[in-house]
């Protein structure tokens, strides 16, 4: 968003609360009404989405000065999407671009991020990720008999996480492309963080020296497509990167692959799983991985204070996330039954993880975690699945922290077990990370 | 800020981390929708910002909102209570204030499905109860606001007009036990629920008089008289089947239509001819939407974006539209007002452009069972007021739309409102055309100072002749300065209202900007 | 003893003409005391007012001279209650019943303008001239004041007409015990009446104006914090088809349960539930008539009207019917039928058309009646207590109001006045059973009678509190109606 754009988009906040909610026409229950962990957990109105954009306000009025209480406020936040999706159910703001631009400034004043984030800026940018892991120790998931293929054309990015924490989620990726016959190839120590969370931070000159770093390098491979099975790297690619530099390869995630791949039969599905399951849509993979579109139009003026865009405008509404896909996988695995929660597709109730939140305000991950876990329980279902390293670990640290008798796998795993192979048990709970 | 052992003292009350009195959130608070020209009316800075309220007060319960009100009296600092918040009566009219953001007062209390009504707390809003009642096969009344909009405020302390209001009447009318909390601090509950001996919520009159006249008029006290932590609202049957299924993505979700459920719109011609079309279809009993509005309202209803509506042109031909929804439980119901709506139609000669000239998305119709309808008003500007809100006859309403037409034009030319073509109107009809409200949505661009301006400049016109013509009571209405004003045209009403609020707020300190103070003056 | 007599007599004719007070002896005696057990003191003289602004002159000169109005709307002889008796020296009655006008009738708007003094007898023939009908309480007596029935909160017998509890009254004009006029709801306006009218208002919006609803606190303040001078009231329209449903059961509940959903539905019209005693005092004339009536009816009887208008009456009928037979097979409800012939006339005679002479006093001569509100499931819960301390038969009143979000119980304790025995028995019975119920959550709403003070002893000491506010806000100086309600103690 350009600094023109923010400066009359400010200004535009009715306060109508609906950032506050999933869109009103969805609303099926009083439980699960509410699409923003921020307000459900801090309560007051700044901490929604529409709060923000009246903190920005009042900041460039000067009636807010930086401070930590500002800051604070700014940051605990998901970037979940929630409010964009509701807001732009009828209106054209951007909150969540608003509240980004917002971060931008007090980085650049050195008001931000948060002590915890900066910690792990420092890290991605000694030993590129993170986790402030020896980046030799980022191969060290692969397990021997993987078969890799250097002159492929499909490039896995398997990301910080799943190299370092979730590395099941990255075995069973693996395996499955490898049972499928793709001929795939990785980065290997080229491999560095996407970048992601430092820009929902709102550093983004750091982010852009990344950003520049990794597609010089896959672009100096040749390669085609880029597969990724986290969710936060997905999105960064596919929505962050192209605007600042647009590039030639086709980006995918796991599950349109492994759909894909299922629909062509080249995967078969034979194995019995019967356990009832529930899918969390990650807010990285949903409503956020949907591209700006470019527009080439005009803004005309049809009448004093009406202007109309010429062509219409394109509108992220969340409507082109990632949903068929990873549903279609679950419902074709033979003896799964599938139920859903109330909250999904581009109004799923975010886990809680992102954005710097589970370092810098870990209480806030877990209790977004917690409102989560309990609506999966709600479902019916005993397996809660989803498709990103990140919910993965905050999900799960949730289940634990809740004593939750439900269990969680990545959608890989169960592909895994429905084609009659074990997933690998290495799962590294933790409550570090980013 | 506060005092620090102010400070303390509430903290004491709601916990530390319930009270927030730092600058960031209270600048915060101090701004809403629609505050700019509030600001203008009152020969202020015309921006989005209120008087910064020295703190803002997250209790969870009644009692911790009786002991926070005690604390105001104690310090002599006003208090204004909101929870959804949305427009400018939830702000304070002093820097001497604290705001009660009611928000974690979210429970519903109490479903009875046998005595048709739910007891809810502030916090919980329209479409949750909703939700929760469809369960049931039962249904709300929800005001024109929105889904969002907190049930309490709209039935306690604010309007309540409806599109589905001729089956499901206006917010005052459905009230009954209250909970309320006294700008003294005593807790005063409404009717039944006063009982010592099994109280309950069933009713909220008497013994004798009932108080709920003191509570609210037309319109409520916003905040002025006190703070309202539960009360009980009417339930209605809910007007078709309650299966409720919407597939798809945002914006325009795939709804499954229910059975039985049907839209008009059809084309009066002129005001003659609505007020009669209106007034037999609503003798008939069978609408659960009876509304009229402006050709241009009637695109944007079915529009979701401004350039959507640019499409819909064909209704913007229309002169006097009137939109009808009926809706239905079972088969034979849903023939019988089909066939009555076709003999209406016939009657007055009325054609429906539904099914004819247009389809409109299936989530049109999830829309009008949520009451979602009202939204589609930001759609052109991003910014839009109502001018007007008088309630009483057909006539009296078509008048006062006439003679605003002229007026808005004026405005309209100056190029600080939007162009609906003069005639931005909506009415609706109550409780089977009992009685009708109309208010004129006008379209302004908050950003702009000049539209804020014009927009102010046209209230107040709009009010003055409203007054001057005999065409009733506009909504809004509030604040010394128009009480004193209209008060001596009215019976001196402004002067009784003062005494209330004399005796039941001796020492000033429930926020009255937006409603009346007493003679002593206050804190 | 008011000061100067002739003062005081010379002021009242000044402004209403000597024709128009009486203080003969018998007319002081016949407003002291009524059918109920209360008491009451002579007043000084009876006043009947023409118009609004020889009401305003007397309440005025009541502040100065320091005496008491209290507001009675007929001369009817069959007021029950005792909240318009005098019960201190220095009363005088303020007979509104010449002020009887019927102002308008608005077919359009569905709305009547009357003064105090219309009745039903005089009111509801001139409405159906016109296809209209108001919305009736059950069988008011003819002579019986529409306005103030509707003042005192009495139930219409058509619950889903009932929107709110304040039903079917809309805008006053009231006088208030200040001596101040004034006009409620639209009617306030801006602009006079005639004004309002002109530009197509016909105050037929109660609330306001703006940010209070004083017509809400003078309906069932007995006269104590106003005088209403006119009232619009609420109609609607005569239906032109009616079918009468009975349904008798010894179940209460099983009626209950029917009704909810007759009712949630909007289904019919008129709907009343009446124990067999009740039932045969309005449908029949004299005591052994009804006896025998009594002996052929079940229990508990459930009556309701589907009704239909204008040329597709008959289709709306056929879906009401077809619906009601839906939800009956659902319910699994078995009713069984009179055992005598009660035909549809007869039925729809009561509940369309006032009475001569009040139908409770049918069957004994006299009645008391005991009338509170309550919830659907504590309806049995009453029953079973009235009939646990009360020996003998007595009538049973049910009315779902405010669209069945609360219910009307009435227990009618029927008697023969001549016997001082019995008397006395139901004189220390009603006060007993009546405080048993009030223990037990009964909400006598509408507090009359040798009761009344018990209801406020049942009542938090916030509502009493707030409404002494109010009483001292519009009626400062306690000039109306005192000694009723809560006021002066």
């Amino acid at each position: 968003m350009d600094e023109e754009e923010y400066q009359k988009m400010i200004k535009r906040c009715v306060r109508c609360s609906v950032c506050k909610w999933i869109p009103q026409v969805q609303i099926k229950s009083q439980k699960y009404a509410s699409g923003c962990p921020a307000i459900d957990i801090y309560n007051y109105h700044p901490y929604s989405g529409g709060g923000k954009i009246i903190l920005a306000l009042a900041y460039e009025m000067g009636r807010i000065k930086p401070s930590e209480e500002l800051r604070d406020i700014v940051y605990k936040c998901t970037v979940c999407g929630n409010c964009a999706v509701a807001c732009k159910y009828m209106s054209t703001l951007e909150p969540i671009e608003i509240m980004m631009k917002l971060r931008e400034k007090l980085v650049d004043i050195g008001c931000g991020p948060m002590p915890q984030q900066k910690t792990y800026i420092e890290a991605v940018k000694k030993v590129n990720n993170p986790y402030n892991e020896p980046h030799e120790k980022r191969m060290d998931w692969i397990p021997d008999d993987i078969i890799l293929d250097p002159k492929a054309k499909v490039l896995y990015y398997v990301g910080c996480t799943s190299s370092y924490r979730r590395k099941e989620m990255a075995i069973a990726a693996a395996r499955i492309m490898n049972e499928a016959g793709v001929s795939f190839n990785i980065l290997r120590e080229d491999e560095f963080c996407c970048g992601s969370p430092i820009l929902r931070t709102g550093d983004s000159n750091t982010f852009e020296e990344i950003l520049n770093k990794n597609l010089d390098i896959i672009e100096s491979k040749g390669i085609e497509t880029v597969v990724f099975s986290c969710a936060g790297c997905y999105d960064t690619f596919k929505v962050d990167y192209p605007l600042s530099r647009k590039y030639d390869f086709k980006v995918k995630h796991t599950v349109e692959l492994f759909d894909e791949l299922i629909e062509s039969r080249q995967l078969q599905l034979t194995n019995n799983v019967p356990i009832t399951v529930t899918y969390h849509d990650p807010c990285h993979l949903g409503r956020n991985a949907e591209r700006y579109e470019d527009w080439d139009g005009d803004v005309v003026p049809l009448m004093p204070l009406i202007s109309i865009n010429i062509p219409p405008k394109p509108k992220r509404t969340g409507s082109k996330g990632i949903y068929d896909a990873p549903r279609n996988i679950l419902k074709k695995i033979p003896g799964l039954k599938f139920v859903e929660m109330e909250r999904i597709q581009e109004y799923a109730y975010c886990c809680g993880a992102g954005a710097g939140v589970k370092s810098a305000f870990p209480e806030m991950a877990i209790k977004t975690a917690k409102i989560r876990i309990e609506e999966a329980e709600d479902s019916g279902a005993d397996i809660l699945v989803s498709a990103c390293p990140f919910c993965s670990t905050n999900l799960q640290d949730g289940i634990m922290d809740m004593n939750s008798k439900l269990k969680y796998f990545d959608i890989s795993e169960l592909i895994l077990m429905a084609l009659g192979l074990e997933p690998e048990k290495l799962k590294q709970a933790t409550t570090e990370g980013a | 800020m506060l005092g620090k052992e102010i400070l303390k003292e509430f903290q004491d009350i709601v916990g530390v981390e319930n009270i927030d009195d730092g600058d960031v959130m209270t600048n915060a608070y101090a701004y809403n929708w629609c505050i700019e020209f509030v600001n203008y009316m009152e020969d202020k800075e015309p921006i989005p910002f209120s008087p910064i309220p020295k703190a803002v007060i997250l209790p969870s319960s009644t009692e911790e909102v009786q002991k926070v009100v005690q604390l105001c009296n104690k310090y002599g600092i006003k208090f204004k209570a909101q929870s959804t918040g949305l427009g400018p009566w939830n702000q304070p009219s002093t820097d001497n204030s604290v705001i009660m953001d009611l928000r974690r007062m979210n429970r519903i209390v109490k479903i009875d499905v046998k005595n048709l009504y739910a007891v809810v707390e502030p916090y919980v809003s329209g479409a949750q109860l909703q939700a929760e009642t469809m369960k049931y096969g039962l249904n709300i009344h929800m005001p024109g606001a929105g889904p969002m909009a907190s049930t309490l405020a709209s039935h306690t302390s604010m309007a309540g007009p409806g599109f589905t209001s001729p089956q499901t009447g206006y917010s005052a009318r459905n009230v009954l036990g209250t909970e309320w909390v006294l700008p003294t601090g005593e807790i005063l509950r409404l009717g039944s629920l006063g009982l010592k001996n099994e109280p309950d919520w069933y009713s909220g009159d008497g013994p004798g008089p009932s108080l709920r006249g003191i509570m609210r008029g037309w319109v409520g006290t916003k905040s002025g008289l006190g703070v309202f932590t539960r009360v009980a609202t009417k339930l209605f049957p809910y007007p078709c089947h309650t299966e409720y299924v919407l597939k798809g993505h945002s914006p325009i979700y795939d709804f499954k239509i229910p059975n039985f459920i049907r839209a008009y719109v059809v084309d009066c011609k002129n005001f003659k001819h609505l007020e009669k079309s209106f007034i037999r279809i609503e003798e008939e009993e069978i609408a659960l939407i009876c509304s009229h509005m402006s050709s241009y309202a009637i695109m944007a209803i079915f529009s979701y974006t401004i350039e959507s509506l640019m499409d819909k042109i064909a209704f913007g031909s229309m002169k006097s539209p009137l939109l009808i929804v009926i809706a239905a439980r079972t088969k034979r119901e849903f023939d019988y007002k089909q066939k009555v709506m076709n003999h209406l139609m016939e009657e007055l000669n009325l054609i429906n452009i539904i099914g004819t000239k247009y389809e409109p998305e299936s989530l049109f119709y999830a829309e009008c069972l949520r009451t979602n309808l009202g939204y589609h008003g930001f759609i052109a500007t991003g910014g839009f007021q109502s001018a007007k809100g008088q309630c009483d006859s057909a006539a009296l309403c078509l008048r006062a739309e006439m003679k605003n037409k002229p007026l808005k034009q004026k405005y309209i030319e100056k190029g600080v409102i939007a162009n609906d073509f003069g005639e931005g109107a909506w009415m609706t009809s109550y409780e089977s055309g009992h009685f009708f409200h109309m208010e004129a949505p006008t379209f302004f661009d908050q950003t702009n100072e000049e539209s804020v301006k014009g927009m102010g400049e046209y209230m107040k016109e709009s009010n003055q002749m409203d007054l001057l013509k005999h065409l009733g009571v506009p909504f809004f209405i509030e604040g010394d300065q128009l009480h004193n004003h209209w008060g001596p045209h009215l019976m001196n009403y402004h002067n009784w209202l003062r005494k209330i609020k004399e005796a039941f707020d001796p020492n000033g300190v429930s926020d009255s900007g937006f409603y009346i103070s007493g003679n002593e003056g206050d804190v | 003893m008011i000061m100067n007599n002739n003062n005081f007599l010379q002021n009242l004719t000044k402004i209403c003409g000597s024709q128009n007070i009486s203080q003969d002896p018998k007319d002081l005696k016949d407003y002291s005391k009524d059918l109920s057990f209360l008491e009451g003191k002579s007043p000084l003289c009876i006043v009947w007012p023409s118009k609004s602004q020889e009401v305003t002159k007397i309440v005025k000169l009541a502040n100065n001279l320091k005496f008491y109005v209290i507001p009675v709307s007929s001369d009817s002889k069959f007021k029950h209650h005792g909240d318009s008796l005098p019960k201190k020296d220095n009363c005088i009655i303020l007979n509104l019943s010449r002020m009887n006008k019927v102002l308008s009738i608005d077919r359009k708007n569905r709305v009547v303008m009357v003064e105090p003094g219309v009745t039903f007898g005089q009111l509801v023939p001139k409405l159906k001239k016109k296809g209209l009908r108001l919305l009736l309480p059950l069988n008011p007596t003819s002579s019986r004041s529409v306005l103030s029935t509707a003042l005192e909160r009495d139930p219409i017998t058509i619950p889903r007409y009932h929107w709110d509890s304040s039903d079917p009254l809309l805008c006053t004009e009231v006088v208030f015990g200040t001596g101040d006029l004034f006009r409620t709801g639209t009617a306030a306006g801006p602009g006079t009446i005639k004004q309002q009218q002109k530009m197509g208002q016909a105050q037929v919006n109660p609330m306001g104006p703006t940010q209070f609803s004083p017509f809400r606190v003078i309906q069932g303040a007995q006269g104590s914090l106003g005088v209403v001078t006119w009232a619009t009231l609420k109609l609607e329209l005569l239906p032109s088809t009616q079918k009468v449903y009975h349904f008798q059961s010894d179940n209460i509940q099983n009626l209950l349960d029917l009704q909810y959903e007759l009712l949630k539905y909007r289904l019919c019209d008129e709907l009343v539930i009446l124990n067999n005693i009740n039932l045969a005092c309005l449908l029949k004339h004299n005591q052994q008539e009804i006896s025998e009536l009594v002996g052929n009816l079940e229990k508990y009887n459930l009556i309701f009207i589907v009704s239909g208008r204008g040329p597709l009456s008959k289709d709306k009928i056929s879906y009401l019917e077809g619906d009601i037979d839906e939800i009956r097979a659902e319910l699994s409800l078995n009713f069984s039928e009179p055992n005598v012939e009660i035909s549809e006339k007869e039925i729809l005679h009561f509940l369309n058309e006032p009475c001569e002479k009040p139908w409770r006093m049918r069957s004994k001569g006299a009645y008391q009646d005991i009338l509170f509100l309550t919830s659907f499931e504590k309806i049995p819960k009453f029953i079973s207590l009235m009939e646990a301390n009360y020996e003998k038969e007595f009538g049973i009143y049910i009315q779902p109001i405010n669209q069945g979000t609360s219910y009307h119980i009435e227990f009618d304790l029927h008697y023969e006045p001549e016997n001082d025995n019995v008397v006395k028995t139901i004189k220390k019975k009603i006060l007993d059973v009546g405080n048993q119920l009030m223990d037990s959550g009964a909400f006598f709403s509408r507090p009359y009678g040798i009761w009344a003070k018990d209801v406020f002893s049942h009542h938090s000491a916030e509502t009493i509190d707030a409404l002494k506010k109010v009483k001292k806000i519009f009626d400062p100086n306690n000039v109306l109606n005192p000694g009723v309600l809560c006021f002066d103690d």
